[in-house]
């Protein structure tokens, strides 16, 4: 399941969710959730806005998740991802896999947040509380945790 | 002008503030090379540069700059990503 929207989510319902679709299946469901911290070194982090490309996003996301599902042994994933306002504290982004095995959930839900934060079309914009707004730039260790899930380090791991 | 192709062109967070806008609809003269198309774009809107650090998809799917722009495509510019 992906939904990309602008209201808040609620994590132990997503989480029952998955865990009725894959009950008596799923020996392991694994989850992350992204939230809004303070960011900035010279002043507080007040708010963060989420810019998106709709359509391409949730393409995106439903390709990653079809991308662990294949990868290993996953039997449903969950992704949400909030757009629009969003105040410092809040939560931005609910990622679960479910696998009958914990190791494989464990990969999936790391590997589809690092996917995401590279191949999902979302940009953030922040605003600091003395009023100065700047785009987020895409850190370095962002596209290179996803380089290496594309080189297969963490499958050597195993 | 006879044989002029319509793209439809979209600009996401910095990209659309420096270009005003979100969406446009351009006409080329043939299909293009996307640096070309990108070069242009440069040329037309200076903050954007350089436009090679750009992100291009066309018709919703992530694309190197080497694509070509064809006619009814859809055609985003954006910065690298930066969701989760």
């Amino acid at each position: 399941m992906v939904v990309v929207q602008p209201e808040d989510f609620d994590a132990a319902q997503l989480l029952a969710a998955l865990h009725a679709r894959t009950s008596g299946r799923a020996g392991a469901v694994v989850s992350f959730i992204g939230t809004v911290r303070d960011y900035a070194e010279h002043a507080a982090t007040q708010s963060l806005f989420l810019d998106y490309y709709p359509g391409m996003c949730e393409r995106e996301i439903e390709a990653l998740c079809a991308t662990a599902q294949a990868r290993w042994h996953i039997l449903d994933t969950t992704v949400v991802h909030r757009v629009g306002e969003l105040q410092l504290g809040e939560q931005i982004v609910f990622v679960a896999a479910a696998s009958a095995h914990r190791g494989d959930a464990f990969r999936a839900c790391e590997y589809i947040i690092d996917a995401l934060k590279t191949r999902a079309p979302f940009w953030k914009r922040e605003t600091l509380s003395t009023g100065e707004q700047f785009w987020v730039q895409q850190h370095d260790a962002d596209a290179d945790k996803t380089a290496q899930w594309d080189a297969g380090d963490h499958n050597a791991e195993l | 002008m006879a044989g002029r192709i319509m793209i439809r062109v979209l600009y996401f967070a910095q990209v659309a503030e420096h270009m005003g806008c979100r969406e446009e609809a351009q006409a080329l003269d043939a299909p293009m090379p996307a640096t070309q198309w990108l070069a242009a774009l440069e040329a037309r809107c200076p903050a954007l540069a350089p436009t090679t650090r750009l992100k291009l998809a066309i018709n919703q799917q992530h694309t190197s700059h080497a694509a070509i722009i064809q006619p009814g495509d859809e055609v985003a510019v954006f910065e690298p990503v930066t969701g989760g």
